[in-house]
């Protein structure tokens, strides 16, 4: 028979349609309006994981977020999704559910022997056991416990579905759409504040859905809500976290209720809301109580129970039990009775309660001052063993197939804990409410203690309306309220029926009520310590149902009040989050974005090997079909360059317009060289540092104008310089006129090196008489470029004779292609990186593997760039001894003395015959194109005194050591006459 | 994740800023020796309590901003510019 | 050698046409062509160059947070004591040439025309696909025509400038980093179906 257990009315699931799932590859059926776990018990599955280290049989413990047992993998292939709490999950038709965490079948787990080791797996087993020795940690120990410990897996393949980042900002944020919420917003709504109104049920009305009576209400309340043009109701939406200043972070699960997402829907959007006001209308959760056997099948939250009989039409159980501590939950056992159970047993340790005479009129068999002291079955509950309240040993047996516990309802205070409001203790209900606020946020309901559904929405609709107040809005009439008694939810402070047998404080990490005391006993006292000691509260509920329970038993074997010991910081997020929500779009090609010159195009055309160089793609080199390999074609270009005349896109540099009457004082003291003596038609190399006097930058700046200056930067600290400029202009001297503009982007630049330089340039320049008495080395000026406004700057970093055009960005191609026209005579070739990187090092200037963060102006051999009068960044600290320590590494240059032998970039520089201690490091490594053979720059100790001895190049990862000559960094044309040429 | 009200942008998410720590310390003049640029680089109060900092709005205004922000809370309590003063409360 | 019309840093990529799923609302996406020019007041000169930019151009320097029009040209602020002046594109640094002349001695000026692309995206859906990406508040009572507001958009700083109630909003970017952000928007709107001028 199909759904045994449905009952035939009531309810918010559409019986007139069914749908189909499976588990565990058998074939179910259910209807729109289940969960996974409704669906399983109406079709009489009890028995639907195993736990994470006992791998004892477990069974659906809730109804909602706070389920520690039922976790389940969703679909298969790529989009399979472990640790699915299926008492959340939508039941959609062709679902397919897997059990998880067992070995062989759900029913016979052979790991189950770990259940007849727990002796020895209790608290810290892990950190005790598995100690030495330390190697063993990696290779055997953890796959060890990996496997047998654990929970689902994930499918190891690329996410096919889509998620989404976006913003919201509302004068009200409503957390929570039960009573409270939807009367909160409904209050809030009505002053005409933006609302938002998030619930992560795929159906408002929290607690409602369980009154057939009040629907009327929550039906009017929904439509009086949707008339709100500022209201904005989000279903399947979790808020996991509350930041600060009222930044609050949701999960809405676009289209998890569907077997995969719809085109261009995602699957899940993570928002980030920001809010005026905030009411948090969050609920409660039902506390377990920790008796031997708790965890058995068939024991079932009482208000879960009451939840599948009335919201899902679905009877958990034919025999059952109720072990209560307080009134509240008596509704349980009514509606279980109502919906055709038997009602075996009521078990309570009070001696006597207003619900328990109803309970008695009604006919149930009431046990006062009894506890349940066992649970007995095997994969399912059979019965419980009862026993007087304080005694011991074992008690009369009552036979049930499901047992239904409270011990009472932890308000859901996570969002006001995570807002910075503290926790106080509520003697009446035994429970942590939230304590004045810290952000502009209030509690309403359930979630601050208030119970009850007509109390719940007064106090929601009070909120609702104090918060629109506060957000600047006029109060509006009040709201019409639902009439609903309130349930007496102040439980017998009952924690722990001790006996024989594991009593879990959280059942989903097998933390039992015993490892908490052997924690406390080894000193793992403090609630934060003890929790971390034993996992307890650490799983996917985050001890939802347990929490409060372990801190319980923590405190009576401390001996303190609970409300003392306290519970661990709550921290997002309050529920499981996907982590493709965490990532939005922001993966793949949208993980950073790529920034692309506007020659882009054109080195695409001449076929170019990309780089990375940080967030820029840059052309390595350009492969010729006859190069045969890498190398052939640095080499290549490289040579043309030496020889003849080479092209490259020097576009990003960064570039900052430096402009002002005090723009050459202000570069003064930004760098370590001068600027104010540079004439207006020149450019001056500039040597940046930090304060701390380690070399930050270089670059050259030109004088466009007397109060104008042109200033580049390397490319990867384009930012950072325009950082650094700015914050001592607002902070250090804003006594200075100087305005910065980043005109990286405007200005696009062609290097153009070699020779036959300055006949190319003639072909592409107009307006520039370019002899070099006219125009000399470090001579810049504004000119035409193959008809467009340019300017043109004569200097180099290849060592070669050299210029730079920069153009306005949208005719670089323009100019580029004349460039390459003007320059095919002369046998012009394109060079990337690699060739730019192989020539600087033949010239001996540093770069960024030099400029490392760690290097001063002397170790780089720079030292008589920094003037010797007045102030600059980085002045005083450089003048430290630790930074003018004459031992300190120096910039040298290194060639090896076999040709053949490579040295690479990173081998460390030892001494023939020594003891191996390093002496300095390779920073940059090439082949030389003027001098055949391998080249580099290194740091040396005493780099100037060695130049001329012989060192080894050791690369002991590869097992390489190769004996090099210190030679000077200067290793191409020393006196700079090709340059000025 | 804080909000940070900007004088000139409004309230913006910690995302659109950097921040450049203590903006109580005065840089040196040139001539007051390693010690004092030590002491401006490098010592901090780094207190549990109300600090002065420099915040730089660089997705929005780019301006370098004083924020006056309480290190345990992250409440905020005043946002000035760089060239106005913010004095650190007692408590 | 005549100067050629200067590259459009989404030529290769912004494909006249519909892009995404099929709606009745779709966001509709149009790439004008302009002039940019960024202004620098001198420190103390604020006074004159209002003045001046009343003169030249015929609008007040807006305040914080807003844009102006004027005769032939509207400016937005940008950071304190700067704007960016925009117009339709003309000759070749012809608006910079303008500026820098009315402006002498009172800012620095800085041409952008190549450095910054504007992206217009309007219609109904134009709130909710920038939600995704923007996070300031783009609702009627938080902003609206004559608003704008530099932020970050997808990794991107963005200069965002409501023209009118469609609504309507002017996307400045960095040239260099407009493709990645052009994609972005692509696929922000991808729901609501983009339609490319």
């Amino acid at each position: 028979m199909s759904q045994p257990h449905r009952l035939a009315a009531g309810g918010h699931v559409d019986r007139t349609r069914r749908v189909s799932f499976t588990f565990d590859g058998r074939r179910y059926e259910g209807h729109p309006g289940d969960t996974l776990a409704s669906a399983l018990l109406a079709n009489g599955v009890r028995l639907v994981g195993r736990s994470f280290k006992y791998h004892r049989p477990r069974g659906i413990f809730s109804a909602g977020v706070e389920e520690p047992n039922a976790l389940v993998e969703l679909r298969d292939g790529a989009r399979r999704e472990p640790n699915t709490r299926a008492t959340v999950v939508e039941l959609f038709d062709g679902l397919a559910a897997t059990s998880q965490n067992r070995r062989g079948s759900l029913a016979f787990d052979w790991m189950a022997v770990n259940g007849l080791l727990a002796p020895w797996l209790g608290a810290g087993f892990y950190y005790k056991t598995f100690m030495w020795p330390a190697a063993y940690w990696e290779r055997v120990y953890e796959p060890l416990i990996r496997k047998a410990a654990g929970l689902g897996r994930a499918s190891g393949l690329p996410d096919p579905d889509r998620y989404e980042a976006a913003h919201a900002h509302c004068d009200v944020l409503v957390v929570g759409a039960g009573a409270a919420g939807l009367a909160a917003a409904r209050a809030a709504g009505a002053t005409g504040a933006r609302v938002i109104l998030a619930e992560q049920d795929a159906l408002p009305g929290g607690d409602l859905l369980n009154e057939p009576g009040l629907e009327p209400w929550r039906t009017e309340a929904l439509a009086a809500l949707a008339a709100m043009p500022e209201v904005t109701i989000m279903p399947r939406t979790t808020v996991f976290g509350f930041y600060d200043q009222g930044v609050l972070g949701a999960v809405e699960r676009v289209a998890d209720h569907l077997p995969e997402p719809p085109p261009h829907t995602p699957r899940q959007r993570s928002w980030t809301i920001r809010a005026r006001e905030v009411v948090l209308a969050t609920g409660a959760h039902e506390r377990l109580i920790a008796f031997p056997g708790n965890d058995r099948p068939g024991v079932m939250l009482a208000g879960a129970a009451r939840s599948y009989a009335r919201r899902f039409g679905v009877r958990a159980g034919e025999n059952v039990a109720l072990f209560a501590t307080h009134d509240g939950a008596y509704d349980a056992a009514f509606a279980l009775a109502e919906a055709g159970a038997r009602i075996a047993a009521i078990i309570d340790p009070r001696p006597d309660s207003p619900a328990m005479q109803r309970a008695r009129e009604a006919g149930f068999a009431v046990r006062a001052g009894s506890v349940v002291s066992a649970t007995v079955g095997g994969t399912a509950l059979r019965g419980i063993e009862l026993r007087a309240a304080g005694g011991s040993g074992r008690g009369d047996a009552v036979a049930a197939d499901l047992l239904m516990i409270s011990g009472g309802w932890n308000p859901a205070v996570h969002l006001a804990s995570m807002s910075g409001a503290a926790l106080a203790w509520d003697e009446g209900l035994q429970a942590f409410v939230p304590g004045p606020p810290a952000q502009r946020e209030r509690s309403a309901g359930a979630c601050r203690g208030v119970h009850g559904i007509g109390a719940a929405a007064a106090d929601g609709a009070a909120a609702g309306r104090a918060a629109a107040i506060a957000a600047g809005f006029a109060a509006a009439p009040d709201i019409a309220l639902p009439d609903a008694p309130a349930p007496d939810h102040r439980p017998h402070p009952l924690w722990e029926v001790r006996g024989r047998g594991k009593a879990f404080v959280d059942i989903q990490d097998d933390v039992t009520a015993d490892d908490i005391r052997l924690a406390h006993r080894e000193g793992f006292s403090h609630i934060e310590h003890a929790k971390r000691y034993t996992t307890h509260a650490m799983g996917t509920d985050q001890g939802k149902t347990g929490g409060i329970v372990g801190a319980a038993v923590l405190a009576e074997a401390r001996g303190e009040p609970l409300a003392k010991v306290g519970l661990p910081r709550f921290r997002p997020y309050t529920s499981p989050i996907a982590w493709g929500a965490m990532a939005g779009e922001g993966v793949g090609a949208h993980f950073q974005p790529t920034r692309r010159t506007s020659l882009h195009a054109v080195h695409e055309a001449a076929g170019a090997v990309w780089m990375d160089a940080g967030i820029w793609k840059r052309p390595a080199y350009y492969p010729k079909r006859e190069d045969a390999d890498a190398w052939a074609s640095v080499l290549r270009e490289a040579r043309a360059v030496r020889e003849r005349v080479g092209i490259c896109d020097v576009s990003t540099l960064g570039k900052i317009a430096v402009e002002g009457p005090d723009a050459a004082i202000f570069l003064d003291r930004v760098y370590a060289n001068t600027f104010s003596t540079l004439p207006v038609g020149r450019a001056r190399y500039g040597l940046m540092l930090r304060e701390d006097g380690i070399v930050f930058d270089d670059g050259t700046t030109s004088r466009i104008g007397p109060d104008r200056f042109f200033v580049t930067t390397t490319t990867a600290q384009a930012g950072p310089v325009m950082q650094h400029l700015e914050f001592h202009l607002a902070s250090v001297w804003p006594e200075l006129d100087v305005s910065l503009a980043s005109i990286t982007d405007q200005w696009a630049g062609i290097a153009i090196a070699g020779p036959k330089a300055r006949e190319v340039i003639a072909g592409v320049v107009s307006g520039l008489d370019l002899s070099n008495e006219a125009f000399p080395f470090m001579a810049v000026a504004d000119c035409m470029a193959a008809g467009v406004p340019a300017r043109l700057f004569r200097i180099s970093f290849s060592g070669e004779l050299a210029y730079e055009i920069a153009m306005p960005a949208g005719y670089a191609a323009h100019v580029w292609q004349a460039a390459m026209a003007a320059g095919a005579p002369h046998g012009i070739e394109p060079y990337g990186m690699e060739a730019l990187g192989l020539l600087r090092i033949e010239k001996g200037h540093v770069a960024g593997s030099e400029l490392n963060g760690q290097t001063t102006a002397q170790d780089l051999g720079l030292g008589r760039m920094l003037k010797k009068k007045g102030d600059f960044i980085g002045r005083v600290l450089a003048q430290r001894p630790g930074l003018t320590d004459p031992s300190r590494p120096r910039l040298v240059g290194l060639r090896s003395l076999d040709p053949r032998r490579q040295i690479r970039a990173g081998c460390h520089l030892l001494l023939p015959g020594g003891d191996g201690s390093s002496q300095g490091w390779i920073t940059s490594a090439t082949q030389s194109v003027v001098d055949p053979g391998w080249i580099g720059l290194g740091l040396l100790r005493d780099g100037e005194a060695r130049i001329g001895s012989e060192m080894l190049a050791a690369n002991p990862l590869m097992g390489e050591e190769v004996p090099v000559k210190v030679i000077s960094p200067h290793m191409h044309d020393p006196e700079n006459l090709r340059v000025r040429a | 994740m804080l909000r940070i009200p900007c004088p000139h942008c409004g309230p913006r998410d910690e995302a659109e800023f950097s921040y450049r720590g203590d903006a109580t310390v005065t840089r040196p003049g040139p001539e007051d020796g390693i010690e004092a640029f030590h002491g401006y680089l490098y010592e901090r109060r780094n207190p549990r309590g109300w600090q002065v900092e420099w915040w730089q709005h660089g997705a929005g205004c780019r301006a370098f901003l004083k924020v006056l922000r309480h290190t345990v809370t992250h409440e905020i309590r005043a946002v000035a510019t760089a060239t106005e003063a913010l004095e650190v409360p007692e408590a | 050698m005549s100067a050629p019309e200067p590259t459009h840093p989404l030529a290769a990529v912004a494909t006249p046409g519909r892009h995404g799923a099929a709606g009745d609302a779709p966001l509709r996406v149009t790439l004008p062509r302009r002039d940019l020019v960024q202004v620098m007041a001198r420190r103390g000169r604020e006074e004159a160059l209002a003045r001046a930019m009343q003169d030249t151009f015929g609008m007040a320097p807006p305040a914080a947070g807003r844009s102006a029009t004027g005769r032939d040209a509207s400016a937005v602020w940008i950071q304190p004591g700067a704007w960016m002046l925009t117009a339709p594109r003309g000759a070749e640094g012809a608006l910079a040439a303008r500026a820098a002349a009315a402006f002498a001695g009172l800012a620095a000026v800085e041409d952008q025309s190549h450095g910054r692309t504007t992206i217009i995206v309007s219609g109904p859906a134009a709130r909710a696909v920038l939600a995704r990406g923007c996070r300031i508040d783009l609702h009627p009572r938080a902003f609206g025509p004559g608003r704008a507001a530099g932020t970050q958009i997808a990794h991107v700083s963005c200069l965002v400038h409501q023209v009118d109630d469609a609504p309507s909003f002017e996307l400045t970017v960095f040239s260099t980093l407009a493709e990645p952000f052009f994609h972005w928007l692509l696929e922000a709107g991808a729901s609501h179906g983009v339609v490319i001028a």
